[in-house]
């Protein structure tokens, strides 16, 4: 038996166990640093990343399955590994309705797991999603996706730091007239929540909300807000701690590195020209 | 109570002159499922290019500063009709089927009429 199992090479990364995996038609779980690939006889059949909502979020955050449906289901067909069967069964959701939202939050939480394709840290044999089966895709097409997900994003903008860190608003250019979805993205933006937990304030699907948040970036209105670390300690540091950008009325609009503003602006101008 | 393969089938099977059908996610271009379509007929790159449709006519609309919806969009070519129907869903869910119909066989009202009730089963 060549499955591999408990703790992996960490040279690997997890796109290519996933292809063996496949090869082999593996059943079991594939941790990352990132999230968790189900197999069932070599195809994906879910995936859980800890920065994208689940099922669960998308399905009652929208309204379309009131909460208590929702744990209801968890009680009685969780142990089995049936909880999406059970959903169906118990008329709280049409079969189509289900396999869709399923399918959104698997291939979101895929390009999480695996756009950045960190390493595989572990294969446990054997364990089951207590989702249960749904419909399976094959591991290619995940990877396929995964990838083309990740270029269009660069397309839109080419800063992936806008998928994973707090977001904050540019004070300054005009936010009026901007389409209805992008216009309730915009919303949520406050300096503190990241793509996916704006995702889930909006009950929508992640990837949609990460192309309307470049699409934001690319306007200029909306920026990853720095990390804490890399300030320098002789500048005077009161005023340069990044807080919340949109709270400051200062003529800084971003808390990071003095060069930034030019950068950007010259990306915005690749961006604009590549437009052309 | 349907899921997203037997609702393709139905497509099929229950609208007249229709020759394949997709369902697509127009954010990623990506066919969530196809069916029919045939070696002269690639479903998937159908499915790819419609996506250019689609999200060209919801920008037009954008910069018009419409605020209205597309509830399905009918290009006629001499021998067939193409018919894109946008999924609705709470809060827009992003997607649209994509059904191909024979022109002579078809006819349009009707294939309207079944695929919104089609539709339905596919909503959250």
């Amino acid at each position: 038996m060549t499955t591999p199992t408990g703790t992996l090479r960490t040279d690997e990364p997890a796109s290519a166990v996933l292809g063996t995996l496949a090869e082999q038609g593996a059943t079991g779980a594939l941790s990352t640093e990132t999230g968790i690939v189900y197999l069932a006889a070599g195809h994906v059949v879910h995936v859980e990343s800890a920065v994208t909502p689940d099922l669960g979020d998308l399905l009652t955050h929208s309204g379309a399955l009131a909460p208590d449906g929702w744990w209801e289901a968890i009680d009685q067909a969780g142990r089995r590994c049936r909880v999406g069967r059970q959903l169906v069964d118990s008329g709280h959701l049409a079969a189509g309705a289900l396999e869709l939202c399923h399918l959104g939050a698997l291939f979101d939480a895929a390009y999480f797991v695996l756009a950045h394709d960190g390493p595989a840290l572990r294969f446990r044999p054997g364990a089951a999603h207590w989702l249960g089966a749904v419909r399976s895709v094959p591991v290619e097409t995940v990877l396929r996706e995964s990838r083309r997900r990740r270029e269009l994003l660069h397309r839109i903008w080419p800063e992936p730091s806008v998928d994973r860190a707090p977001l904050a608003r540019v004070p300054g250019p005009d936010a009026a007239d901007l389409p209805a979805r992008r216009g309730r993205t915009l919303a949520q933006v406050d300096g503190v929540r990241t793509a996916a937990q704006i995702a889930t304030a909006l009950a929508c699907r992640t990837f949609h909300t990460l192309v309307e948040l470049r699409r934001l970036a690319a306007a200029g209105l909306v920026t990853p807000v720095a990390p804490l670390l890399p300030v320098p300690t002789s500048a005077p540091a009161p005023a340069s701690a990044p807080a919340p950008v949109f709270a400051e009325p200062g003529p800084s609009p971003r808390p990071a590195a003095p060069d930034e503003p030019e950068t950007a602006l010259l990306r915005r101008l690749l961006h604009a020209l590549e437009a052309l | 109570m349907a899921n997203t393969e037997t609702a393709l089938k139905e497509c099929l099977s229950s609208i007249d002159g229709a020759t394949a059908v997709a369902l697509v996610d127009y954010t990623s271009g990506m066919a969530l499922g196809t069916l029919g379509g045939s070696k002269d007929f690639n479903l998937e790159v159908a499915a790819a290019g419609n996506t250019d449709v689609v999200r060209s006519k919801l920008r037009t609309m954008e910069h018009l500063g419409l605020k209205e919806e597309i509830e399905d969009i009918l290009i006629t070519l001499n021998t067939q009709y193409h018919l894109i129907r946008l999924l609705k869903g709470r809060g827009g869910s992003g997607l649209f089927l994509y059904l191909v119909l024979d022109g002579s066989r078809a006819n349009l009202a009707m294939a309207r009429h079944q695929l919104r009730r089609i539709e339905a089963d596919l909503e959250v």
